[in-house]
């Protein structure tokens, strides 16, 4: 994750893993199934398989944000509203000081990063502004 | 039947039908439109918290399945971004 690596030096990460968005067995989505992304899950009944599907996602993507599971009773998950996707900045007071819209729509990463700049800077990529240079050529 | 009554049900009618056209478009066809109702609907909130708010506490399960640790554990020396999200 490219917010991770350019801010991890200053603020603390952390990924709660939530209820499936689109498990097989509720509303599932076509790219999911086997001959695309293959992210083919039913809803965990319990925290043993909840882990097992957040073990899988991390090894998947070598995902290297600190992370927590969101237990069954999914506190988390409902004291910040945040199914199926949602970021927010605690500040060092414990207050919330950004508060993402929900997603797939409202879910806006550039949005938290334009906090941590204007805090700490912004975080430049020349290598990607090259590839984005030669695609516009 | 009442001409009032009447066309009040067949605007409600075309608004239902006209509302539901556009869930399915947003939703990418008239069949996850009814997921969308049954499954995501019930569980997508705004939230009450607001910017300013104290932050909530949870506990969280460590990708060891045993170890717990609390959200506000996290916070106080230095800022703290929370990504909510799953696999699928």
């Amino acid at each position: 994750m490219q917010l991770y690596d350019d801010y991890k030096d200053h603020v603390d990460f952390l990924t709660i893993y939530i209820r499936e968005a689109h498990p097989q067995d509720e509303w599932q989505m076509k790219s999911n199934l086997k001959d695309k992304d293959d992210v083919c899950y039913t809803q965990p009944k319990n925290l043993e398989q909840r882990v097992a599907i957040a073990n899988d996602f991390t090894k998947r993507f070598k995902f290297s944000v600190p992370f927590g599971i969101d237990q069954m009773g999914n506190a988390a998950n409902d004291a910040y509203a945040a199914w199926p996707e949602r970021l927010y900045v605690i500040d060092e007071t414990g207050h919330i000081s950004y508060k993402g819209g929900n997603g797939p729509f409202k879910y806006d990463p550039k949005e938290v990063r334009a906090w941590l700049a204007q805090r700490y800077g912004e975080v430049k990529h020349p290598e990607a502004a090259a590839t984005s240079a030669e695609k516009k050529s | 039947m009442n001409p009032v009554v009447k066309w009040g049900l067949i605007s409600v009618g075309v608004l239902l039908v006209a509302a539901y056209a556009g869930l399915s478009v947003m939703a990418g066809g008239p069949k996850d439109a009814l997921f969308m109702l049954r499954y995501a609907l019930p569980h997508m909130h705004r939230g009450a918290l607001k910017v300013g708010d104290d932050a909530p506490d949870a506990v969280l399960v460590d990708l060891d399945g045993a170890s717990r640790f609390h959200i506000r554990e996290r916070t106080g020396a230095r800022p703290l971004v929370l990504v909510f999200g799953s696999f699928t």
